[in-house]
């Protein structure tokens, strides 16, 4: 076997087709002609040789065919015949063709989109060097269920000179600072690193350069990288940006680089994309002394293992090495915390939360196009019982059934083809459009792009479909022809049971599917409208908030509001000025606005917790979280205060630390006894004075709409201030008309002072469903699309069989037979069909639901209710499609019908 | 027309790499040597000829080229290639051995059994 030869020959024949195919006949002809020649010298006459000449050579066409088989090209030649007849027949059936184009057009199309952004979030590795090796580290205390601690320096030092398996360590720690002394004070998202952060993701400047270990400082360096946003945004993409220094929190920095347009931090942000990145040493002021006890660093850490280690290797080295540390510092770490780290792939860290909902996705587009296929595939079907003639002429005329499937399937392939670049370009102009509408907290967004991967699957995808939908009725038909066609001959022979039962076949799996789908979608959308009816715990209309921060200067000295009043006066000032707003009835400060997420604040969530008269064993597990409030927040949430008192202007520094608790707080410390006037403190700290309890109020869903049972205890700003602040205002104007009142106002008190995000609290509600939505509606958008195309293969099946079998409703009804017999006749098999479909789709969505449960709040992957309607809806639907071509059997003229046939 | 025999199945092929092993010729040409070389005792089908030599040239056993025949017209050229040689010496034993092989086999008498 010559391959390479093979392979030479057959590509010589498909470029230089034209040019063999005269040579071939060149070759036959002289063949004949030498022959006649041959022929005339032993006397036959010049007419005589010549026609026996070409009798002894054979069919000329015949050969040539058989020569062209022979260097394996013939099907080549079938196949542009084949192709030729498929689109022929595509253009006589410009309806069929553009149901079919378009379905698939749509069903590629969403394919297409939900895979590029599956492919950039999901599949693509980190756009970073080698970024297999990337680890986010987590510092745990799963004794006390905690996940992602705060550290300290020398456990820093202890990853990267100790543990042996990162080959670069470096923090990431997010916040947002302070820019002054640009046109307007901004708050931009910035992230504190180590020295090496740049090195160990391989990063490059556009312009400048980035830090690095040479420019190790033990407090803040100076030297700041920031983000080609913000070079545009706020330098105009000036190039002498370089150099400059500009105030952040106050402090002077210098731009020494700008990174490029595709440089993305790989960590959490607060809000949006990181602006400002800044090196610590971590081991001077304003950072915690480097002390093993003293965990005052933000929780955030990424390293780069050394090449050659798996993660289970490092893994249970870092296990191992936790170990030998609890049992170095027993001080340091209390037996019960259990102290121990994990490492993740980063990639894990950063996508790991938005998986479900992109696979649920995913899994949606692709039951999509199933039933798109099947429905073409139905059609087709329909099709081809009107081509059996055809295809029993070709095979008694020779076509072998193999030559017959083939052209059958070329024909799908054809409309599949058609359909997948029809999709691919829906998928290309709709991306744009959904990537408006997705959440911005998936991450990773910039990277979505229509590449190879995503044309790839896509080219897949069409394959698949357009296989799935051509086999069936081609095998079907190969089958059919060599039987019955020709004798059955064109005298309509009605709903054949071999046809039907594959029809029926391919209409259940589709309303199946669609019920599959439907369920998802019902699914989502309720938890979405019970998260909308939730009670969050305030009246969130008429409220508008704005945020501001007070910057904190590495130098105490330079910080204005250092310590307990300078922060108290400050509030007092702000509220004062808030209420004297024209339509502003009552103002209030929170540290942390309801459903607005503040990773800064407490990383780990909350805060460890104190509780008088309890052993202090059983206090080691004790947590809340601590929220900050000035007196009249909950009368401004209008959030009812169950028990005792509110915060009152004299709660302020210097008087008995007081505290308000919830209601979860309240059921899950004080389940048996009175919680008023307990007391209670923050940290295990033995020094700080008692809080004690003075007012129960009713739970406010704080972290987000579907996060319930944290315990929360709000304490009074005066007396434990916050730099992060939120305003919050009742008032019957809207946002829009407030902002610029509430920006004047606060930079009237510090001109250096930031305002943004000024919104109504129900926008601020509703953007904390943004993800929920998005997925809700798009799920909803695919399974309404579901239910129409199953109701229209559960039409056409019905309209055909009525049509096939027009004689015979023609002679039933001249027999006798009345209306209701003709129209039950029809409706049955629909009922029957829509019943099977329905049932198993339920079993199939019952089977499948629990894979949504991450995605589901308050509603149960088996919800009866969305079980119930869901089917009972596509029956209603599936049964109305069918009566509809049941009712026109009844309009059959018996005379007409019997003339026909 | 007893004198011509039809031809075994397959073994057109090792006729064909035969005639043009001594020596190039075209299509008219190898089915001339080839009833030459059997005294005219073959009958060859004239038009099954042409998709054997096609299948032997696209597995590489023969090469083609265009040339002038002898009555001075463009005619296309075989000749055997490199593969083609060996080819031909490893069908050529295997026929010889299968022929030793079916020639005892019809030789044995009832006594050798």
């Amino acid at each position: 076997m010559n391959l390479l030869a093979r392979f030479r020959s057959w590509s010589k024949w498909i470029s230089k087709r034209q040019r063999l195919e005269s040579e071939m006949e060149a070759e036959v002809r002289f063949h004949i002609e030498s022959y006649a020649a041959d022929l005339i010298r032993k006397g036959l006459s010049q007419e005589e040789a010549t026609r026996r000449a070409r009798i002894e050579f054979g069919g000329i066409e015949t050969h040539k065919d058989e020569m062209r088989a022979s260097v394996g090209v013939r099907w080549w030649g079938e196949l542009g015949s084949d192709i030729r007849y498929g689109a022929r027949l595509l253009r006589k059936n410009p309806s069929f063709t553009a149901v079919a184009v378009l379905s698939l057009a749509l069903g590629v199309g969403a394919n297409t989109a939900i895979f590029s952004i599956v492919n950039a979030v999901l599949l693509r590795p980190l756009p970073y060097r080698e970024s297999g090796r990337l680890v986010r580290i987590f510092f745990n205390e799963p004794g006390l269920g905690l996940r992602d601690v705060t550290f300290s320096k020398p456990e820093l030092d202890d990853l990267s000179d100790r543990a042996g398996v990162f080959e670069d360590v470096s923090v990431i720690a997010g916040g947002s600072v302070n820019l002054t002394g640009a046109k307007q004070p901004e708050r931009l998202e910035f992230v504190l690193t180590g020295f090496s952060y740049f090195p160990m993701l391989g990063a490059t400047p556009q312009i400048g350069r980035l830090y690095g270990p040479q420019d190790f400082a033990p407090g803040f360096s100076p030297a700041i990288v920031i983000s080609d946003a913000l070079w545009h945004h706020e330098f105009g993409a000036d190039p002498n940006v370089l150099g400059r220094t500009i105030q952040f929190d106050s402090d002077p920095c210098t731009i020494i680089g700008v990174l490029p347009p595709g440089f993305r931090h790989p960590g959490p942000t607060v809000s949006g994309e990181v602006q400002v990145w800044s090196a610590a040493g971590l081991s001077a002021e304003p950072f915690p002394k480097p002390i093993r006890g003293n965990r005052g660093l933000n929780a955030g850490t990424i390293g780069r293992l050394k090449p050659g280690l798996t993660l289970a290797q490092a893994q249970a080295r870092l296990t191992a090495m936790a170990a030998q540390l609890r049992h170095d510092f027993p001080s340091d770490y209390p037996t019960e915390a259990q102290w121990t780290i994990e490492i993740q792939p980063l990639q894990e860290t950063l996508v790991g939360n938005v998986r479900p909902m992109l696979l649920v996705l995913m899994g949606a587009v692709i039951l999509i196009v199933f039933i798109v296929s099947l429905n073409i595939a139905n059609l087709l079907l329909a099709r081809a019982s009107g081509r059996q003639q055809e295809m029993a002429v070709r095979s008694a005329l020779g076509a072998s059934s193999r030559r017959m499937v083939r052209q059958m399937l070329t024909e799908s392939m054809l409309l599949s083809a058609i359909g997948g670049v029809a999709g691919v370009i829906t998928g290309a102009v709709t991306l744009s459009f959904v990537l408006r509408f997705v959440p911005s907290n998936i991450p990773r967004l910039s990277e979505v792009r229509i590449d190879w991967v995503v044309l790839g699957f896509a080219l897949l995808i069409s394959i698949l479909t357009g296989v799935l939908f051509g086999l069936a009725p081609a095998l079907h038909l190969a089958k059919v022809a060599l039987s019955s066609a020709i004798r059955e001959g064109g005298r309509g022979s009605g709903y054949s049971t071999r046809t039907g039962r594959l029809r029926d076949v391919l209409i259940v799996s589709e309303l199946a599917f669609a019920v599959v789908l439907m369920v998802g979608a019902g699914l989502l959308l309720r938890t979405l409208r019970d998260l909308l009816q939730e009670n969050p715990g305030f009246n969130p209309t008429q409220v508008v908030a704005a945020n501001t921060w007070l910057p904190i200067p590495d130098d105490p000295k330079e910080d204005p509001y250092h310590g307990v009043a300078p922060k108290a006066t400050f509030d007092r000032e702000l509220l004062r000025r808030m209420n004297a707003i024209p339509g502003v009835q009552l103002a209030a400060i929170t540290s942390d606005l309801p459903t607005t997420n503040h990773i800064l604040n407490d990383p780990s969530g909350t805060d460890a917790l104190a509780i008088e008269d309890r052993p202090v064993e059983s206090s080691q597990d004790l947590r809340a979280e601590r929220i900050r409030v000035s007196p009249d927040y909950f009368k401004v949430m209008q959030s009812p205060l169950l028990r005792g008192r509110s915060f009152a202007e004299g709660d302020e520094d210097g008087k008995p630390p007081v505290a308000i608790i919830d209601e979860t707080t309240a059921r899950k410390y004080w389940p048996t006894r009175d919680p008023l006037g307990r007391r209670v403190r923050f940290g295990q700290d033995p020094t700080k004075p008692w809080m004690t309890v003075v007012g129960i109020v009713k739970d406010i869903k704080s972290d987000g709409l579907d996060i319930d049972g944290v315990p929360h205890i709000y304490v009074s700003i005066y007396q434990t201030p916050n730099r992060g602040l939120s305003v919050v205002l009742r008032t019957s104007l809207p946002a829009a008309v407030l902002d610029p009142q509430i920006r004047h106002e606060i930079q009237s008190i510090d001109p250096g002072l930031p305002v943004f995000n000024v919104a109504s609290m129900n926008d601020v509600l509703d953007r904390s469903l943004a993800s929920r939505r998005f997925s809700a509606n798009l799920v909803g958008g695919f399974a309404g699309l579901a239910l129409l195309l199953a109701s229209i293969g559960i039409y056409g099946l019905l309209a055909y069989m009525v049509s096939q079998r027009s004689r015979e409703i023609g002679i039933r009804v001249a027999l006798g037979a009345s209306r209701a017999n003709v129209v039950k006749l029809f409706l049955q098999k629909g009922v029957v069909l829509a019943t099977v479909g329905v049932v198993a789709g339920v079993v199939l969505s019952a089977s499948t639901a629990s894979m949504m449960a991450s995605l589901l709040y308050g509603v149960r992957p088996h919800d009866p209710s969305v079980f119930l309607a869901v089917p009972l809806l596509l029956f209603v639907v599936a049964v109305l499609a069918s009566y509809l071509p049941a009712r026109r059997a009844t309009k059959v003229d018996p005379l007409v019908a019997l003339h026909e046939a | 027309m007893d004198k011509q025999i039809d031809l075994l199945q397959g073994t057109l092929d090792m006729l064909i790499l035969k005639a043009v092993s001594l020596g190039p010729l075209h299509g008219y040409g190898v089915l001339l040597r080839i009833q030459q070389i059997s005294g005219d005792r073959l009958e060859i089908q004239q038009g099954s000829l042409y998709p054997a030599l096609y299948r032997l040239e696209h597995q590489g056993w023969i090469a083609s080229e265009w040339g002038e025949s002898d009555n001075k017209r463009k005619a296309k050229f075989y000749s055997l290639t490199g593969a083609g040689r060996r080819q031909l010496q490893s069908e050529t034993e295997k026929w010889n051995r299968m022929s030793l092989l079916i020639a005892s086999i019809l030789r044995t008498t009832p006594g050798q059994i």
